[in-house]
């Protein structure tokens, strides 16, 4: 096995391109679910049961969507008879406005993760996820998105700054790491190339294979941009030369010549500049780290954790789990001309990925087997859209750039005071202030109130519903699933028993907003 | 194929299912009783009294009279012989025989966002690693398994400067800071509340009591089937959060409960109550407070960022930190406490010493001071000097990871400890290399 990691990792930029044979969705999901089961029998684990279809509705509009399907929605789904409406779903979801919100913000935190912990670069996330919607609304290949992030003007000298006052701009993925060109290099290694370089910049790594050189050699790529010292200087006067190719180490009296990962030279005959060259290599069908990278990062946006783990860690010491369908996954994205839709169609037809979150056997707690769902942490986006949709909150937004929210609405506060800094959703842990903010807080607390709640007042108040009739709508808002036996005797004892039936549903649906299941995707 | 990963952040069992699950009236008078048996405290604390925006040295704790740098700030004696500072800390200076002051901090980072980072975690900003501010890391390493109040609380914290100094990084969610702010009301009473910390008006205690009742049903059945950290860690913050709303630890907060004539020794504002609040969340055993001293009224900006008229500024800002941090160390070994609560003053960085246009100082990392006192410190010392003019450290350099592992020692932690870090790696308390001030510890 551990050979075969190594075969796998060792791959050589110089290699011609294996010729690959392109596969439908259903064919690429039935290689991906034959290798799992090839692997769990030999592991001896025992996967978990398919997922009912409430189960599988909410995790893929979590998935999808970004948020929990509404009442109606999961209606729909569990009336409908057709042998293939989980892909029929698949498909409608991801022609919907919500799949690009959803990504914008899936992607923009993988990008620019840094973004929210300096003032200042927080003006810069807007424009961000503006781009990247540009990006996935018009269906742009990923190859050419990371071009374009990667080659993008910045100039401010010559345009004056326009290109970063754009309303929409790649550029903070450069102004978060204050343009400096070690910092880039750490940048685009990690986020592309799934190599975490970083420990190479002030000493050969410890670990890996990396030396010093090799990092700063990446890092000679960038090393026509100005480090923006200061905020006016990023506006004004930020230059670039293009053809600069060379940098010195800092504290050694060395220079390096720009030179690709595993140490190819450029070809500098084309009179292209240094990003635009790197660019080249990059993003290249032929390059192993780039295609391995974006799939790993796709499969784990779906299974809440890489086939790599963590996602931007492939090194030798850091096997891969499942190496075989991370090299199929990304054969196949360059195959299918690196369409990002073409990986969710593949993932989402997957068993491995249909299967329940309910563990029936020991083998399947760990997580590297995928051998069941992940139960996995809400994006601070996903939880307030989610509690929007079961509350029937409408939320209002700027047309003019609708990622520009006031620091004043609901889904401010609760994006502020649910963002994560955390790394992986497998880990997502809850605060105290999370948790008063929940069971006490004035949002939740209208939601749940008799006068001021859509849903709830809707449900009450409507007049051919029987108490039980109601729970199940509750039920359907908060979780999408119907009540379990046990659950139902519990809550329509409760409800039946007090005074006023419409306090104690108000309880009931409290009780559901705040609990685990309403608040993680499983 | 078998390869195994151990998850980060262990939690301690599903004991959240239970007491959701159960009568909350079943553990209620429990609490009750733990509450009075931690009355006598064991345990060690930090307070930490924070000076965002950079607090001028010159005027503070290294005044320079004579020299055109040191302004017009005079010194004046303390209450140890041959120990001088401004004469804007007339009632400290009464407690230097408590006091460590260090006027040889030094450092490079001459950046709001990248020195309050710094300062408050021990270590630079680095790529994907996320380092937990000091109060979580002392938080955690003190905390006591019984506790029902948060390891670490940040009264009035000024976050702007570099919102991720103040989270417990890659220690996770569960130790990051308890934020508490204060509200100054149309007569000036000043009060702190925890927010949402009361359900709404309209429910009664009974119906609070149920609504849990059916989220432990709820709970009960997902997380049967379903062990993982998510859902674990969901159940224990909602038991921790009940824990505190149910507490009679929280009277805490309560500060009308103290004397009249102590409360205005304190000072009658958000940061002299806050160091009042601190007090009494060190009595009830939280191990690490925070108080902020941002401006002079509630939710002001950075203060000490004094780029103009600092002389001013500055000695307003004395007015109010004198009485407050002096009425602290007074009331602490009052009750017993100072020996075993640990007192840091510190800002991001000091102020130049030459002064500019404006009357005022800008931003100066190269020699600065910073203050330890209390427990685990022996007081009534001056470590380091700068030049005359101020400029340079002229003895007993000490960077930012020497402060840190010397705050460690003075809790009796071993700053080499280390805590799993989110890329994986062991990251120790002080960065590798820190050298604790030996002279400075007890």
């Amino acid at each position: 096995m551990l050979k075969l990691v190594a075969l796998l990792m060792g791959v050589c930029l110089c290699q011609p391109p294996q010729s690959v044979v392109r596969l439908s969705v259903a064919e690429a999901a039935a290689e991906v679910d034959r290798l799992f089961e090839r692997s769990w029998h030999s592991a001896g684990v025992r996967p978990a049961a398919l997922s009912a279809d409430e189960e599988f509705v909410r995790r893929l509009y979590l998935d999808l969507a970004g948020r929990i399907p509404a009442v109606s929605e999961v209606r729909q789904f569990l009336g409908d008879v057709r042998a293939d409406k989980r892909s029929v779903l698949v498909e409608s979801l991801l022609d919907s406005p919500a799949f690009v919100r959803h990504f914008t913000i899936l992607w923009r935190n993988a990008l620019i993760p840094e973004a929210f912990s300096d003032p200042a670069n927080r003006q810069l996330v807007p424009g961000f996820e503006a781009w990247l919607w540009s990006q996935f609304s018009s269906g742009v290949p990923y190859d050419r998105m990371v071009r374009d992030l990667l080659t993008v003007r910045l100039d401010t000298a010559a345009d004056g700054g326009a290109a970063l006052r754009a309303a929409s701009s790649p550029a903070a993925f450069y102004v978060i790491r204050q343009q400096r060109p070690e910092n880039l290099a750490a940048g685009t290694s990690r986020s592309f190339l799934g190599v975490r370089l970083d420990c190479a910049q002030c000493h050969d790594h410890p670990f890996d294979r990396w030396k010093q050189g090799q990092f700063w050699s990446l890092a000679a790529f960038y090393s026509g941009l100005s480090p923006l010292d200061d905020e006016v200087q990023m506006r004004t006067s930020a230059v670039e030369r293009r053809d600069s190719r060379r940098i010195s180490i800092p504290d050694r009296d060395q220079t390096v010549e720009a030179a690709f990962l595993e140490g190819e030279l450029p070809d500098w005959s084309t009179n292209r500049s240094a990003r635009e060259v790197l660019a080249d290599w990059v993003t290249s069908g032929r390059n192993p780290w780039f295609s391995r990278m974006a799939a790993n990062r796709v499969w784990a946006l779906f299974m809440g954790q890489g086939i790599v783990h963590p996602v931007d860690d492939f090194s030798e010491n850091n096997p891969a789990s499942h190496p075989e369908v991370l090299q199929l996954l990304a054969d196949q994205l360059v195959a299918h001309d690196f369409d990002l839709k073409f990986l969710v169609r593949t993932i989402t037809a997957t068993r491995v990925y249909q299967l329940s979150s309910r563990q029936t056997d020991d083998s399947q707690s760990d997580p590297l087997h995928f051998a069941r769902a992940s139960v996995r942490g809400l994006t601070p986006e996903q939880l307030f859209d989610s509690l929007a949709e079961a509350t029937g909150y409408y939320q209002p937004y700027r047309t003019e750039n609708p990622f520009v929210i006031s620091a004043e609405t609901p889904r401010a506060t609760f994006l502020e005071l649910f963002r994560d800094e955390g790394d992986s959703p497998l880990q997502k842990e809850t605060t105290i202030l999370q948790a008063l903010a929940m069971m006490n807080g004035e949002f939740v607390d209208a939601a749940t109130s008799l006068e001021n709640s859509q849903t709830l007042s809707g449900i009450v108040d409507f007049p051919l519903m029987t108490d039980e009739e109601r729970l199940e709508t509750l039920f359907l808002a908060a979780l999408s699933r119907r009540p379990s036996a046990s659950e139902r005797a519990a809550m329509l004892q409760y409800v039946q028993q007090s005074e006023a039936a419409g306090a104690a549903l108000a309880d009931v649906f409290w009780a559901l907003l705040n609990s685990s299941e309403f608040m993680l995707n499983h | 194929m078998t390869m195994q990963r151990i998850s980060r952040r262990r939690l301690s069992g599903l004991s959240g299912l239970s007491l959701l699950g159960a009568s909350l009236s079943g553990w209620l008078p429990r609490l009750a009783a733990q509450v009075q048996q931690s009355g006598q405290r064991s345990g060690r604390s930090c307070i930490l009294l924070w000076m965002p925006g950079g607090p001028s040295q010159m005027e503070t704790f290294d005044p320079h009279p004579g020299h055109e740098n040191g302004g017009p700030t005079k010194s004046i004696e303390t209450s140890v012989p041959g120990i001088r500072i401004a004469e804007h800390l007339p009632k400290l200076a009464g407690q230097m025989q408590d006091l460590a002051l260090i006027r040889s901090m030094t450092t490079k980072e001459g950046d709001h966002s990248r020195a309050t980072y710094y300062l408050r975690t021990g270590y630079l900003p680095q790529g994907p690693l996320t380092y937990p501010a000091l109060g979580s890391l002392v938080g955690r390493a003190l905390q006591r398994e019984e506790a029902d109040l948060p390891a670490c609380i940040s009264i009035n914290p000024f976050r702007a400067l570099s919102p991720s100094a103040f989270t417990a990084g890659f220690l996770g969610p569960a130790w990051s800071p308890l934020v508490v702010a204060s509200e100054t009301s149309a007569d000036a009473e000043v009060s702190f509340r925890v927010r949402n910390l009361k359900p709404a008006a309209r429910l009664s205690g009974g119906e609070v009591d149920e609504r849990l009742r059916l989220l432990g049903v709820l709970e009960q059945s997902f997380l049967a089937d379903r062990p993982d950290v998510p859902g674990r860690s969901h159940v224990q913050s909602y038991e921790r959060a009940v824990r505190m709303m149910k507490s009679e630890s929280v009277e805490a907060f309560e500060l009308e409960q103290e004397d009249e004539v102590l409360r205005e020794a304190y000072g009658r504002n958000p940061f002299g109550q806050g160091c009042l609040l601190a007090r009494r969340l060190v009595e009830r055993g939280v191990p690490f407070v925070e108080v902020s001293l941002s401006g002079l009224t509630d939710g002001a900006g950075p203060g000490w960022d004094t780029h103009a008229n600092n002389f001013e500024a500055v000695g307003d800002l004395c007015g109010v930190l004198d009485p407050a941090w002096s009425t602290l160390l007074t009331d602490l070994r009052q009750r017993g406490l100072l020996e075993n609560t640990l007192v840091v003053w510190m800002g991001e960085f000091g102020r130049t010493p030459k002064i500019n246009e404006n009357s005022g100082r800008d931003h100066w990392p190269g020699s600065w001071s910073a203050v330890l006192g209390g427990g685990g410190i022996r007081g009534g010392q001056v470590w380091g000097a700068v030049s005359d003019d101020g400029l340079e450290v002229r003895e007993n350099p000490v960077r930012v990871p020497d402060l840190m592992a010397t705050i460690c020692r003075a809790l009796g932690l071993d700053p080499a400890a280390t805590n799993l870090s989110n890329i994986g790696r062991p990251i120790p308390l002080a960065d590798h290399g820190a050298a604790a001030i030996e002279q400075l510890l007890v």
